[in-house]
């Protein structure tokens, strides 16, 4: 499947997925202090099973932060206009990522050319664990 | 049961003064596998007209944070202590950036934490807490707006 620029994109076009993982213990842990969100539950076992979870479960800004990737390498960060995502499922540790996006909209606003994208991230087991969008500017 | 502090709503934090500094954006960059050289090269970002390397998208949460470690060093209270997060229960609900200016490294911004309001859903079994950011250059103005809702998922 090809994927168009944004320059050459229509509604329907789809933007080149991006898979992320499998997200192990270390790059959990990792996450943790290059984003400085210490919070246990995603680090410490003993306090996830305690919190009556199986184990740790990934940080859902590090899920959020592979749509971002996918979009700011498509158009370019500074392009960004809005990044938008809701967490609707645990993602477990060990699990792997597929974010992708699709063109759901085209429009102009003060002489600018804008896309408005679909965005989603799959759990490796199908279930969908981030529902978003975005607006960028057509560079 | 009611884990958040309902009384802080219509409250706000700040500003917190946070710098962005190049070692820890570029620590987040290579932690989520960023490959783009404006994210990680200044050489790369210079050339591309920038003044050092761009941050990504959801460095704003990074941001946050840093604000909220600044606040604990100075003895106060963080934004997630004040709100009454308890970690065992607290999920994240969504998360959402309207970006209004590029963020790079080098800069010091100001951060402004706003509680908008507390919701109940789940016919009680959830807590909702909205929380907005707004990450401001002094002289180059508004950046980024956060609008974050933080989840309890409340014990039976």
């Amino acid at each position: 499947m090809t994927h168009p620029t944004p320059q050459l994109a229509n509604i329907g076009d789809t933007l080149p997925p991006l898979t992320f993982g499998p997200i192990s213990r270390q790059t959990l842990a990792l996450y943790a202090g290059a984003s400085g969100d210490h919070n246990p539950i995603h680090i410490d076992t003993d306090f996830a099973t305690a919190a009556g979870l199986d184990d740790v479960i990934t940080h859902g800004m590090l899920a959020m932060s592979q749509l971002g990737r996918l979009v700011s390498d498509w158009v370019g960060s500074e392009n960004i206009a809005t990044l938008s995502t809701r967490f609707t499922a645990i993602i477990p540790v060990g699990a792997s990522l597929t974010c992708t996006a699709c063109v759901i909209e085209c429009f102009e606003q003060d002489a600018t050319s804008y896309l408005r994208l679909r965005l989603a991230a799959h759990i490796n087991d199908g279930t969908q664990a981030l529902k978003g969008d975005a607006t960028v500017r057509v560079p | 049961m009611a884990l958040f502090d309902r009384s802080l709503m219509g409250q706000t934090i700040g500003p917190v003064s946070v710098i962005l500094e190049r070692g820890p954006m570029l620590f987040f960059a290579e932690t989520i596998g960023e490959t783009n050289p404006v994210h990680l090269d200044p050489a790369a970002a210079h050339a591309a007209g920038h003044p050092d390397i761009l941050a990504l998208p959801t460095y704003a949460v990074v941001i946050a944070s840093l604000a909220d470690k600044s606040l604990a060093r100075q003895g106060r209270c963080d934004s997630l202590k004040r709100l009454g997060a308890d970690m065992r229960y607290l999920l994240h609900g969504g998360e959402s950036y309207t970006y209004h200016a590029p963020i790079f490294a080098g800069e010091t911004v100001e951060v402004t934490t706003e509680f908008a309001g507390v919701s109940n859903a789940g016919g009680g079994t959830l807590e909702i807490a909205r929380i907005y950011q707004h990450i401001v250059h002094t002289d180059r103005g508004p950046l980024v707006t956060t609008k974050r809702d933080l989840i309890h998922k409340l014990p039976k």
